[in-house]
């Protein structure tokens, strides 16, 4: 009789959990999974916003579009935009994760807790800024007047030279490589100081006593048990990298070029939004789906694999 | 202690590499502050002189007023606000409810349901704001709140914070809620949420600080100045105003005075919040 009645106790409690996740499933459902079946879906019609017209079924066209080489000519192609965001990628996250990892080395070595904590907090200051006045505040730095140019200049000893930060197609992917970098070092350096201290200072102790050095203690002790942060923190950043809009949108959006700075989310914008080529811009937003999926499945495979025990 | 010694000369170089990263992440801020009370000619002058002479208040006065004198800023900066609270309650109240949910009982399908709302970690906002935006086209929410709240109320890892915290609540404390006869409702109302306040704290300001700093949505739904949010604002009034770089800079410094009222008050959640990410990693 008494586990019938706890047996009744316990259905009861399921259906109080089901009531409890009930929201989320549908919102999830709504406003996550029905929008990416509906672009994968819609990314095989020929779908515009104004056409009275039914959408034409494409098949793989609006995807053989995308990748046709003979549109790579092309300034604004899809090919081009995959270019500038892996060069965006890369240039920004590769700086982030090496700077911010030796920033937190450096920091957590100190010895006082009051320049510790107020050097956290002076390198996130950035991060509270929207990403709209980042991009406002260096385009005045990058102004040909502007302290771009001057603090460059009496770095490098050359007076009066002109970067062209917002005209040059290179140089336009350097300022928005800065500007971001800018934004996040202070995130990462937190993130790598909060692994750090979570090695025990046992086994510095121990590697002390066996006579290693400075140099060794890092490539041989923290640097092998900090690879699980290291692996969080590189695809945290390339996915945040994957997903940049503001920056380049606001530099566009002033008249500096947009062909170097046509990443693929300021492409699904122009394209879906502006253009309202609704299928040729979904597409693309599964392209960017794929590359993004392909990236948090490389990191739950190396974070489970190299759980590292102390 | 005795080996420290050793590294005294390095030492140098390691506090000389913390300032230059210093000078690097607050320099602009501090030119912001400056510029914000210069005429643009004051900025543009070379080298730049640092200490305004005496306070540009027009450029406060042109950034509040707007483009059209229309005072549209003070209406945008309220949008902002009431679009990242309403987020930053709705995500709090969804993902502790679902993650209370998922932490506390035992229902079927319970790690189906929890394995589905990680998935949608992998579904960039990027890749499905055109699905979202013919959505919001068709049930004609463009220009409202409800326009720009409404993919937002609840993040995947908000709710996946909230399991992680309330796996380790002591299941004694509702069973004895339960034996006092209180409601399974009360009991996360009462009981559950007042004991999970640093949780809340950093979740609240993480979807406040999103919401806040999002450009993207507000471009797609809100297309009138009314509806318009400060990232928009921003936007446009640099475009317009692209020579009166005083004028930009304060109508930027006061679009971040929320934010930095936020960062001064709470701090520890903010650098806390940054470190909740490192518990992803188990």
């Amino acid at each position: 009789m008494g586990t019938r009645k706890y047996r009744g106790i316990e259905r009861k409690q399921a259906r109080w959990g089901f009531v409890f996740v009930l929201p989320a499933m549908v919102f999830f459902s709504l406003f996550s999974f029905y929008p990416i079946i509906n672009a994968i879906y819609t990314s095989f019609f020929d779908k515009r916003a104004l056409s009275k017209l039914p959408p034409k079924f494409l098949g793989l066209g609006n995807y053989i579009r995308l990748f046709d080489p003979s549109r790579a000519a092309s300034d604004l192609s899809f090919l081009n935009s995959l270019k500038s965001t892996m060069v965006f990628t890369l240039g920004t996250f590769i700086p982030l994760l090496i700077v911010s990892l030796i920033l937190a080395v450096f920091i957590s070595n100190l010895s006082s807790t009051k320049t510790k904590k107020f050097l956290q907090i002076s390198y996130y200051c950035p991060a509270i800024l929207s990403s709209v006045v980042a991009a406002t505040i260096w385009m005045i730095i990058f102004d040909p007047r502007g302290l771009g140019n001057q603090w460059l200049n009496a770095l490098m000893n050359t007076p009066g030279v002109d970067r062209r930060w917002l005209v040059d197609p290179v140089m336009e992917q350097v300022s928005t490589m800065v500007i971001y970098f800018w934004k996040y070092i202070g995130y990462f350096v937190i993130l790598f100081i909060t692994g750090l201290a979570s090695i025990p200072p046992t086994i510095y102790e121990a590697s002390t006593i066996d006579g290693a050095t400075k140099n060794q203690v890092f490539w041989r002790i923290t640097l092998p048990l900090l690879k699980p942060t290291v692996v969080l923190v590189s695809v945290m950043a390339m996915l945040q990298c994957l997903k940049t809009f503001s920056t380049q949108y606001m530099l566009y959006s002033n008249g500096a070029p947009r062909a170097p700075i046509n990443v693929i989310t300021f492409n699904i914008y122009v394209t879906g939004i502006q253009q309202q080529y609704l299928g040729r811009a979904s597409a693309m937003s599964v392209v960017l789906f794929i590359m993004m999926l392909l990236l948090t499945l490389l990191q739950f495979k190396t974070t489970k694999s190299e759980n590292v025990e102390y | 202690m005795q080996i420290e010694k050793r590294f005294t000369l390095p030492k140098i170089g390691i506090y000389l590499v913390l300032l230059v990263m210093l000078t690097f992440t607050l320099m602009p801020i501090i030119f912001m502050i400056s510029a914000s009370m210069m005429t643009s000619r004051q900025i543009l002058k070379m080298p730049y002189t640092w200490i305004p002479e005496g306070i540009a208040w027009e450029n406060f006065a042109k950034a509040i007023q707007g483009n059209d004198k229309t005072y549209i800023f003070v209406r945008n900066i309220t949008n902002s606000l009431i679009v990242s609270t309403a987020v930053a309650i709705s995500t709090v109240l969804i993902a502790s409810l679902t993650g209370y949910g998922l932490a506390k009982f035992r229902f079927r399908g319970r790690n189906t349901v929890f394995m589905m709302i990680m998935a949608t970690m992998m579904i960039p906002f990027e890749a499905i704001m055109i699905p979202l935006y013919m959505v919001v086209m068709a049930l004609r929410i463009q220009n409202s709140y409800i326009g720009l709240i409404l993919p937002f109320l609840v993040s995947a890892f908000g709710v996946f914070q909230m399991k992680q915290f309330l796996t380790t609540f002591p299941t004694e404390f509702l069973d004895a809620a339960r034996v006092d006869g209180m409601g399974e409702f009360g009991i996360y109302w009462r009981i559950v949420l007042p004991n999970c306040k640093p949780v809340i704290a950093t979740l609240a300001i993480l979807s406040f600080r999103s919401q806040w700093d999002n450009l993207l949505w507000p471009l797609l739904v809100s297309q009138s100045d009314k509806m318009k949010t400060i990232p928009q604002y921003i936007s446009s009034f640099a475009l317009e105003r692209s020579t009166d770089e005083g004028a930009m800079m304060a109508a930027a410094l006061l679009a971040s005075i929320p934010m930095f009222i936020l960062f001064m008050s709470l701090t520890k959640y903010f650098i806390g919040g940054s470190a909740i990410y490192e518990s992803r990693k188990g």
